[in-house]
């Protein structure tokens, strides 16, 4: 049995809607029956995210997609932004990396926060799509 | 022959505030428009009068000049009336932001503030149209139309400064309301964290924090994060330059209220507090820093109750 999959789009212009998107997931991870260590932890992940979106590009999207099926359920999130991109992939992965005095964590935090995790960057586009799953 | 418009609204002023006023309290079922309020009405009637006074300037005949180029750029005009018309200019505007200021007390839509308005454009040209029985003047109607327009959109402006106001005011008392730093004990201070953790924040916080400890000497505060909803790197990065600067006036600092989630989501980030003391709950947190201070709760003498 396939639900239509619920699909909400929210631009990423302020430090408001860093709080609406992962707000937005959280009610999505509840609505589908996660539980709340994996709400929080979605809900972290797409806050450093759109984080690095407002810090770095200072405008994107962030893309909430719920999938139901016979596999279980998931939420995917896509988080977008048409800036410079990030010029060396790896490096922006590793621990305590970061170009901004932060804690670099934020990437390979929100690797470690979710159970699929794609990023793909070149100037005018970086893609970050994150996922979580739960059996039925 | 033609009438002026000033010559018509001299004929007809009192008659159209009286229509006016008339059709906004009853606010007819076809216009779409709320009644408006009766402690309107002032504002109204005062806002009626500016907007005469606007519409009496209507520049002297000058067959080949729309009426915005007239008021744009005026050269030959006398200086004294410039003048005056700026101040009349100024107080229709002050009239303007007094009755958008009431409609937003009364939490009333800027639509129907527009809708007023255009309700006295229509009368007014309506009383034109009626009076101007030969000849009805391109260049008045065009005049009226200017004026309404201006006045459309300082209202929308007003409006929005009003808005924009009412939300610093807004975010400004939350902030002030959410960063108290609360003294607990001797030496011993209680910095309650709710809501979101962003920068100014973060700085005003830290700021009252490493007042109040060297005001009271603390050589403890509890920081307690039960109302953070989320933990994220930045966040924690802020709390801990926090800790860090409370730690130089000599304040231990301790940590309360993170709940299991957020530790959880805390150690996949691979944030780590360090050697900073760390307690579930609040009831823990106090406990830690009364025996960091050397006292102690008990119960009274006897007091077997």
């Amino acid at each position: 049995m396939n639900e239509p999959a619920s699909i909400e789009r929210l631009p990423i212009r302020t430090h408001n809607d860093i709080v609406t998107a992962r707000h937005a997931a959280r009610e999505h991870s509840a609505r589908l029956g996660f539980g709340r260590a994996y709400q929080t932890r979605l809900a972290t992940a797409v806050s450093e995210l759109t984080r690095n979106v407002i810090q770095y590009v200072g405008e994107g999207s962030c893309l909430i997609e719920d999938q139901v099926d016979a596999q279980g359920c998931s939420i995917r999130v896509t988080v977008e932004d048409h800036g410079p991109g990030i010029p060396d992939l790896a490096l922006a992965m590793a621990d305590g990396f970061s170009t901004s005095g932060g804690l670099g964590a934020g990437l390979p935090g929100t690797r470690r926060l979710v159970d699929q995790f794609q990023i793909s960057s070149e100037p005018g586009l970086t893609r970050i799509v994150i996922s979580i799953h739960k059996a039925p | 022959m033609t009438l002026s418009l000033s010559q018509v609204l001299s004929s007809h002023q009192d008659q159209l505030l009286n229509h006016w006023l008339h059709d906004l309290s009853q606010a007819a079922a076809d216009s779409g428009l709320n009644p408006a309020h009766p402690e309107l009405m002032e504002p109204l009637r005062a806002l009626f009068w500016a907007i005469i006074a606007q519409l009496n300037q209507e520049p002297a005949q000058q067959p080949n000049q729309t009426p915005s180029q007239a008021s744009a750029h005026a050269p030959d005009q006398p200086a004294p009336l410039a003048s005056e018309r700026s101040e009349q200019q100024a107080a229709l505007k002050t009239e303007l932001q007094q009755l958008i200021a009431k409609q937003a007390r009364l939490q009333r839509n800027l639509s129907d503030t527009l809708g007023f308005l255009l309700h006295l454009k229509h009368l007014v040209l309506k009383a034109l149209l009626a009076a101007e029985a030969h000849d009805p003047t391109d260049r008045s109607i065009l005049w009226l139309d200017h004026c309404f327009e201006q006045i459309a959109r300082q209202a929308f402006d007003s409006a929005l400064a009003e808005r924009d106001r009412y939300i610093s005011e807004q975010s400004l008392s939350i902030m002030e309301l959410s960063t108290p730093v609360l003294r607990l004990w001797h030496q011993i201070l209680l910095l309650p964290l709710v809501g979101v953790i962003d920068t100014g924040r973060a700085r005003q916080v830290t700021d009252h924090l490493l007042e109040a400890i060297a005001k009271y000497e603390a050589r403890v505060t509890v920081i307690d994060l039960t109302g953070v909803p989320i933990i994220d790197t930045s966040v924690a990065q802020h709390i801990m330059k926090t800790v860090d600067a409370a730690r130089l006036l000599g304040s231990r600092v301790v940590l309360t209220g993170i709940s299991p989630e957020g530790a959880q989501t805390l150690t996949k980030l691979g944030i780590r507090f360090g050697d900073v003391i760390s307690r579930a709950s609040l009831r823990a947190g106090i406990a830690e820093a009364l025996l960091i201070t050397g006292k102690r709760i008990s119960a009274m003498d006897g007091g077997a109750r």
